[in-house]
């Protein structure tokens, strides 16, 4: 317990999996573009770690700057449905009242629809591109941080220090900056975590049925969905592709999991 | 040939005596948008419907040479312009109701007709009048000379006169004259054919039923043969049939397909409007290596007509832009005097062979310093965006016909049906009508072998590769014959071991 | 009381279903660009009649409200419209679609969830030692291995093991019962595995909560064995919010059925939506995704009920 060696462990472990993905230019081997048709569908050797592609591309090169362009993603989705869901649960459990009810029921809505269906919906609409991938993310994570900010937000609003805030005159702002939002600080980190792992998960999900990234650009769902269609004579495509989906998704969703154990009082004595 | 088929029958025949009759089950990758003949446009539909429920007045057999279908024979006038086509007797639609001329002569009206927006309208486009002279004799009158007529008939399904101006039965409800009948489609799930009682060849069809299962996923289709759940998978690419190869009561046929991919140019846009741009850019594709990367080695680089086509076809090797030279391609980018570097929009069919090929392509145009911008659509908007001439490159594929009129006329004259390129050129719509009025096969051939070499390099079009088609089946599935035009004409004669 | 709740939540219920209702209708308006000349597409001949006949069919003529307002009472008598390619009723393909979906999802939520109340009590009994913490890594790899990817590393590992095992592709239950349920296990199977995952990780922390509760020391000072303390007071406990947890599950499996349908070849609802997508069927994607939801909220509302049944807090 003292040691925490889940969180230190999911730490290091994204920290090298998202460092490899930001310097993916520097550090891969092989342009990930560049084709070799003599060299199409080598196995895993010295020379391709990983293995080669139907056009000859180096799949490790390939999956460094697919899990780039997944994170990239991804975390422009969660940030921007981090910024608006949480901006409006905040104020929604900060002023009460008919915002609170609008938002919030507004949220439901968006609630109501399952996840993929939600992000296949607004990608259908947008046409299949990467960044409708990213807003359909977006749009999907948006009322889930409404909800996970408001609760624990609800109840630091009525809180002693905060009353003692206002009753001393301070400007709505200021509570909101200083008291409310350090506060929070721990569950918008868990949650944070917790759900770039899922939009991981989503982006993959859209990039292997066609509605993400598009060809020729490197993306890890994107491989898989090409690998797959070679899967009996060179498996390690998809094999590889998927591990790096199941890595990344892994690694952010075990550290948000540590991560609540370490903030999470209530949880503190069950790790 | 007659021999031959009668060979076969007989053949199949003596399987079927000592079998029961069984139902074949195929696995095909995706659900058909619709069933009427008349209509369709997708290979999905094609294969279902083409040479089991409906039958045409002529046939391609293996060779792709034309064989009597529901006609029996037929005479052609000394000018060219009147055929008469006699009609087998006893031919009966699946509702019951007996075939007659009249059915075949509302059944080119509605082709024809504007109401119904056939694309098959712009084949028959020579076509003045049919007329049922007799309940079994038919003539059809031509405007000019068409010496592609009975190719075109091949593909010109007989229905039931009653739904001449009906566009909406036939695609739920098929009703034609083949071996099989409509038994019913579970959209998504499997279309489900039975044997056709009063099928008008006695002894045929030996099977009790087709079962169409739709199984979007290559993998899962692959071990679905391997298992024995199903018994064929019809016209695969080469990625799903090469694993295939050697599994155990597994057997592959390949035949070289028809259809053809291509990249279009948009002449009517700089820099594509200039020949010797386009003649670089066919320089600078290297076809070899895209059959190798795309293809998987299963196909050959073509020019504008299918090697299949012996008898109308030019060697590609006549062609000098059939040698990839970077070098060469570049200095005639610069003899051309375009501003460079060159940046073109390349729109791609959604289908896993041509995205592959279009990848390749945007390799080997970077090359000589071509900046193409892959743009992955949607099948809808593709194919708007490809008739509204809404591109600088496309990359697709097309069905290819056996008569080089059938689509060259359409597809490069000006003011063709397809001609998406936007392409005019005088000396070749000379040529092109030429052709048509030539009954002499000689003229006619070199008639087309210049017109080959006149848009090999520096036509609207660069061909690319000729793909192998491949069908994987059950050893115990006997009498299949695979296609060229992915008909699946000859399940009328498939027996099933047990 | 419950009928106070009930009430209440019924009216929540009607504002978001109408919400809901408003979104998918303004699907087709969202398009950029004439979304009827893009439905038309694929079609081979588009005629300025065509286009105006699809148009008025749809309703696109008409001042936007009215719009609402026809289709939404049109949807409330059943009537969902008809699929742009087949012409056949929206409502007809929906129910040919609908089976292999709910029975895909059935037997996944009756698989995760089975599993899940023994892993879960397990991890809790062994808390703190080496087998809690390895199973609860091995539960955070089930919630993250894509269910795609899991299944096609299934069907790989099935045909070079046992390639003449017909476990794939999909039969009716009316046809062949017994092959019907043998194709639908590796699917399930694919489709359970982060519900397992998740509800096994509740369990273990409902559990845990439960054991420190006051009523539990109360029961282990009567000597009751452990086990009886574990199962019969702790587990109980631990139900609510895993009954919760039940019904927001669902519509991850409505939304993960859409991907696994697509690997495994079963003809269902997820197969419905990809397929409409494709062919640019907007009246039928929109009617599809609206149906998915209805019920995707109608469970949930059904689950809110069952709680408030279920727990006495939320009663009183």
């Amino acid at each position: 317990m003292k040691r925490q060696p889940l969180l230190i462990g999911s730490i290091v472990l994204v920290s090298v999996l998202v460092l490899a993905a930001v310097a993916a230019p520097w550090i891969a081997p092989y342009d990930p573009m560049a084709q070799s048709i003599l060299r199409r569908f080598r196995p895993p050797s010295a020379e391709h770690w990983l293995g080669t592609d139907q056009f000859g591309r180096d799949t490790f090169s390939r999956m460094l700057y697919g899990a780039r362009a997944s994170l990239t993603v991804s975390v422009a989705a969660v940030g921007t449905a981090l910024l608006v869901g949480g901006t409006l649960g905040l104020l929604a459990a900060f002023y009460r009242g008919w915002c609170d009810r609008i938002s919030m029921r507004l949220m439901d809505v968006l609630f109501a629809f399952p996840v993929m269906l939600l992000a296949i919906g607004v990608v259908a609409i947008l046409g299949p591109t990467s960044s409708s991938a990213a807003v359909a993310i977006a749009v999907v994570y948006t009322p889930i941080f409404a909800r996970l900010i408001r609760a624990p937000a609800l109840v630091i609003a009525s809180s002693d220090f905060v009353m003692g805030a206002r009753a001393i005159g301070a400007s709505n702002a200021r509570i909101l900056v200083h008291h409310m939002l350090p506060n929070l600080a721990s569950v918008i980190l868990v949650q944070t975590s917790l759900l770039l792992s899922a939009a991981i998960l989503v982006e993959a999900s859209l990039a292997f049925l066609g509605l993400g990234t598009q060809p020729p650009a490197p993306s890890l769902g994107l491989m898989l969905s090409e690998g797959r269609n070679v899967l009996s004579f060179s498996p390690w495509i998809a094999v590889f592709s998927g591990l790096g989906i199941v890595l990344l998704a892994f690694g952010f969703n075990l550290m948000g999991d540590a991560l609540r154990d370490r903030l999470d009082p209530r949880l503190a004595g069950h790790g | 040939m007659r021999k031959a088929i009668l060979a076969a029958a007989l053949l199949a025949g003596g399987w079927a005596g000592g079998s029961q009759a069984q139902v074949l089950q195929i696995a095909v990758d995706g659900s058909p948008a619709g069933l009427d003949p008349h209509l369709v446009t997708a290979f999905n539909s094609f294969q279902v419907v083409s040479g089991t429920i409906y039958e045409a007045l002529t046939a391609i057999d293996r060779n792709l040479s034309i064989v009597p279908g529901l006609a029996s024979s037929w005479t052609v006038s000394s000018d060219g312009k009147t055929y008469t086509f006699q009609l087998r007797s006893g031919v009966r639609f699946h509702s019951g109701a007996e075939m007659t001329a009249e059915d075949v002569a509302s059944s080119i009206r509605r082709v024809q007709s504007p109401a119904i927006g056939s694309a098959l309208a712009s084949r028959l486009a020579a076509v003045d009048q049919a007329v049922a002279t007799n309940p079994t004799t038919v003539t059809l009158t031509l405007k000019e000379p068409f010496a592609g007529l009975l190719t075109a008939l091949a593909g010109i399904a007989i229905v039931p006169r009653t739904l001449e101006a009906d566009k909406d039965t036939l695609q739920r409800a098929p009703n034609g004259t083949g071996p099989f009948r409509f038994v019913e489609w579970q959209p998504n799930s499997f279309i489900a054919l039975a044997k056709h009682d009063g099928y008008w060849q006695s002894s045929r069809p030996q099977l009790a039923g087709v079962r169409y299962s739709i199984v979007p996923e290559s993998q899962t289709r692959q071990a679905g043969l391997g298992s024995g759940q199903f018994h064929m998978l019809a016209n695969i690419d080469a990625a799903t049939a090469l694993p295939l190869r050697g599994r155990p009561n597994v057997q592959i046929q390949d035949t070289l397909e028809l259809a053809y991919s291509l990249i279009g140019f948009n002449t009517s846009k700089a820099p594509f409007d200039n020949p010797k741009v386009r003649a670089a850019i066919n320089t600078a594709l290297n076809r070899a290596e895209i059959v190798q990367a795309a293809l998987f080695g299963a196909g050959v680089p073509g020019g504008p007509l299918s090697p299949a086509l012996k008898d109308w076809a030019v060697d590609v090797a006549e062609f000098p832009c059939y040698r990839p030279d970077p070098a060469r391609a570049r200095a005639l980018l610069a003899e051309a005097g375009v501003s460079q570097p060159i940046t073109a929009r390349m729109i791609v069919l959604p289908r896993q062979d041509i995205r592959d090929i279009a990848q390749v392509v945007q390799a080997q145009l970077g090359a000589i310093g071509i900046r193409v911008e892959i743009v992955n659509q949607e099948i809808g908007q593709f194919v708007q965006d490809w008739r509204n001439s809404n591109f600088d490159l496309f990359a697709s594929t097309n069905a290819g016909s056996i008569d080089p009129d059938d689509y060259f006329f359409r597809a490069f004259r000006t003011g063709g049906s397809t001609n998406v390129y936007k392409y005019s050129n005088p000396e070749l719509d000379r040529l092109l009508d030429l052709a048509r009025t030539q009954g002499n096969q000689a003229e006619r051939r070199a008639t087309y072998a210049q017109v080959q070499r006149m848009i090999a390099c520096e036509g609207p079009a660069a061909h690319i590769a000729y793909a192998q088609l491949f069908t994987a089946h059950r050893t115990t599935v006997r009498g299949f014959e695979i296609l060229a035009n992915r008909s699946l004409l000859s399940l009328g004669q498939v027996t099933i071991a047990p | 009381m419950i009928l106070r709740v009930a009430g209440q939540r019924l009216g929540d219920l009607a504002l978001v279903m109408l919400g809901m209702s408003f979104l998918v209708f303004a699907m087709i308006r969202l398009v950029p660009g004439d979304a009827v000349a893009i439905m038309l597409g694929a079609n081979t001949e588009v005629t300025p009649e065509r286009m105006a006949a699809l148009r008025a069919e749809l309703g696109l003529d008409q001042p936007m409200l009215v719009q609402y307002g026809v289709w939404l009472s049109n949807v409330l008598t059943g009537d969902l419209g008809r699929s742009l390619w087949t012409g056949r009723p929206v409502a007809a393909e929906i129910a040919g679609h609908v089976w292999p979906t709910v029975q895909l999802t059935v037997v996944a939520l009756v698989l995760g969830a089975g599993l899940a109340v023994p892993l879960g009590c397990l991890m809790a009994t062994w808390r703190g030692r080496w087998a809690d913490g390895l199973l609860r890594i091995v539960t955070v790899l089930g919630l993250t291995i894509p269910s795609f990817w899991f299944g096609i590393l299934m069907i790989l590992t099935l045909s070079i093991l046992a390639p003449e095992v017909q476990a794939l592709g999909y039969v009716p239950f009316s046809e062949d019962p017994l092959g019907n349920l043998a194709r639908l296990a590796l699917p399930a199977l694919a489709l359970a595995l982060p519900i397992l995952a998740n509800l096994a990780r509740l369990v273990r922390s409902a559990m845990l909560d439960a054991l420190a509760q006051d009523y539990i020391r109360t029961a282990r000072a009567k000597g009751l064995s452990e086990r009886a303390v574990v199962y019969r007071h702790a587990l109980a406990n631990a139900l609510i919010p895993f009954v919760t947890s039940v019904g927001i599950m669902t519509g991850y499996l409505l939304g993960g059925a859409i991907v696994v349908e697509q690997v495994f070849a079963i003809p269902g609802l997820g197969r419905l939506v990809l397929g409409a997508i494709s062919e640019r069927n907007y009246p039928l994607l929109q009617a599809t995704i609206l149906v998915i939801t209805a019920s995707f909220v109608l469970i949930n509302f059904a689950v809110d009920l069952l709680y408030a049944a279920i727990d006495p807090r939320i009663r009183a």
